[in-house]
């Protein structure tokens, strides 16, 4: 059932040393048509286990699988199922999270759009065990192909008798309804998803209670992320054990990646758990281009942490990557070469949670505001000595004072990168000085002897900044100039200087 | 009265004789990554070149299909000969669609940069 993919795409390298279970039917079939669902054993799993298994007893299969949420937390999935099923309620809801917001992450989106019955499966296997006829797909509207596509498939199973009343004729019922996000980043948590679905803002609240006690509309609810759910048909036509023989003692199965940035296989991989970043990145990936040298590897997207190159023989596993500061997250991977500045990339992600912060409690809202002046401060070359410890002592208050996923995991980037490239911090403080050259407003230009006095980058300049008479060297003023490189980007002499 | 797999036993061979008769066995199989990362590289394009082919009366079995994760060379195309087995063609344009209807399909051999 699972790795077909090698059958059909063989030799390429890239799928080798791949093994593909939440992939296994993306980029085979076709996700418009049910028939061809049904033809490599679609919806076997769920006639399984309507045709006489214990709701009880699909629980302990799932458990005895080891699965683990794939949203990033790693929550055991049979636990959490467990937990929804001993609730006793007229009502329970069952609810799969594909409001994927993370920069450069499109794991869902793929599975959604490449695979879209396996989704559907999965929650009707669910909402047979933990006792539930609702299911909701939470989608962000930026995924309007993937809505499409699911719309159809939800449609189709329907027609067969897979969803809605009376499945297969055994009684059980159970039905998908899509919900869309707006785009908040903050409603990918469950507790804020849940807001948003009954049509509050997106917020999240404390917990407990959790939501298998008392989630949507206050009923006990099971949400789980959509690569979860896809692994669901095959723990059970597979058996648990098979399933748990893949992977690490306590990180069962595979993980999707979405490998970006510096490298030259960009794509989403999906590897057993266990296997290590350097195979990932040099086998599977390729390598980074124009043979440059790896410096670091950004994991979890921006609640994750920048895994220094001297770590790359480190497992992937939910255990390892919290041990080394970084998270698994929902899968998002970053490959970043020796032309990167981490102060800088800590600021990108920074700036990205700090303006999804919901706002609603003080740690995140303020603290991260905080944080993102002084690393402005710093890239701009006016960091202050004690600055590296402002950011450390603020970072970890956050991460134990906030009330959501958001805000406990939003220092990460910064705290892994101060914790592994301390220097370069400080060569930013002390030295007003950015190797890798990235922070513009660190730089300085200047004209060198190659100069001929054509004045184009007199005339290039914004803000007149170039001085000089046709056919001799120019200057530039360092007090008017704004480092907008427009200059270096003229000139055709190499005649400018940047660092 | 039927158990739940059985039920969905009799769907599956349904849908098997289906994509039998649409000629899922018998011709070529083209299979054309369509999802978002795909059509933002230019998959529309290839896929209504095989469309257009097909109209003229080209004999095979058109299908899109999601993204199998290989971004950097995006747009996919797939070409399964239900006796020779599948090619994968990569970083297709409407030029090279082109060349993989004379060639692969009506020519029947498979381009040489094709990865089998």
């Amino acid at each position: 059932m699972h790795n077909r993919s090698l059958e059909v795409f063989g030799k390429a390298g890239y799928f080798n040393s791949q093994l593909r279970i939440a992939l296994r039917n993306c980029g085979i079939i076709d996700p418009g048509d049910l028939d061809d669902y049904l033809n490599v054993r679609g919806f076997e799993a769920l006639a399984k286990v309507l045709s006489g298994i214990k709701s009880e007893a699909v629980i302990a299969e799932i458990k005895r699988s080891g699965l683990r949420g794939r949203g990033g937390a790693g929550f055991g999935t049979g636990l959490k199922w467990e937990l929804v099923a001993r609730e006793k309620s007229d009502q329970k809801y069952v609810i799969c999270n594909a409001d994927e917001g993370d920069p450069g992450a499109f794991m869902d989106r793929s599975i959604i759009e490449g695979d879209p019955f396996s989704v559907l499966e999965g929650m009707a296997i669910a909402g047979y065990a933990v006792g539930s006829d609702k299911g909701i797909v939470y989608i962000r509207a930026e995924y309007p192909l993937a809505i499409k596509r699911l719309e159809k498939a939800i449609e189709a199973a329907r027609k067969q008798n897979l969803l809605g009343k009376d499945i297969l004729s055994s009684g059980f019922s159970f039905d998908i309804e899509i919900r869309l996000g707006a785009g908040a980043f903050v409603c990918g948590e469950e507790t804020a998803l849940m807001q948003s679905i009954e049509g509050h803002r997106g917020m999240p609240r404390p917990r407990p209670p959790y939501p298998s006690a008392s989630g949507l509309f206050c009923k006990p609810t099971l949400i789980n992320n959509v690569e979860t759910w896809a692994n669901v048909p095959v723990i059970v036509v597979e058996g648990a054990e098979w399933f748990s023989s893949v992977g690490t003692e306590k990180s069962k199965g595979t993980k999707v990646f979405a490998l970006a940035g510096k490298i030259n296989n960009t794509g989403l991989v999906e590897v057993p758990m266990g296997t290590t970043l350097r195979h990932v990145i040099y086998d599977i990936g390729g390598g980074i281009p124009g043979s440059k040298k790896l410096k670091a590897v950004q994991t979890g997207g921006p609640s994750g942490g920048c895994i220094p190159a001297d770590l790359i023989d480190t497992p992937i596993d939910y255990e390892s990557l919290g041990k080394i500061g970084s998270i698994m997250g929902s899968g998002g991977m970053i490959v970043i070469d020796e032309d990167s500045c981490m102060v800088s990339i800590a600021k990108f992600f920074l700036e990205f949670t700090q303006s999804e912060s919901c706002g609603k409690c003080t740690p995140c809202r303020e603290g991260t505001k905080r944080m993102l002046e002084i690393l402005t401060r710093i890239t701009e070359g006016q960091g202050k000595e004690g600055d590296i410890e402002k950011l450390e002592r603020l970072g970890n208050m956050i991460k134990k004072s906030s009330l959501c996923g958001l805000g406990q995991s939003a220092p990460n980037p910064v705290l892994s990168t101060i914790r592994y490239f301390r220097n370069e911090y400080e060569d930013h403080i002390k030295n007003k000085k950015c190797t890798a050259g990235a922070c513009e407003k660190m730089l300085s230009y200047v004209i060198n002897d190659k100069c001929i006095g054509c004045g184009a980058c007199k005339r290039a300049c914004p803000v007149n900044a170039i001085s000089g008479s046709t056919k001799q060297k120019h200057l530039i003023n360092q007090d008017l100039c704004t480092k907008c490189g427009e200059c270096y980007k003229t000139c055709k002499f190499s005649a400018i200087d940047k660092g | 009265m039927k158990t739940p797999l059985e039920l969905l036993t009799d769907k599956k061979n349904a849908a098997a004789e289906r994509l039998k008769e649409k000629g899922y066995l018998s011709k070529k199989r083209v299979y054309i990554g369509m999802a978002t990362c795909e059509i933002a590289a230019g998959s529309k394009e290839v896929m209504a070149e095989f469309e257009a082919a097909k109209k003229q009366g080209l004999d095979i079995y058109l299908s899109q299909k999601g993204c199998a994760g290989r971004c950097h060379v995006e747009p996919t195309v797939e070409v399964v000969d239900p006796e020779k087995g599948p090619v994968l063609y990569t970083k297709v344009d409407a030029k090279k669609a082109k060349e993989i209807i004379q060639k692969h399909l009506i020519g029947g051999e498979p381009l040489a940069e094709g990865e089998k």
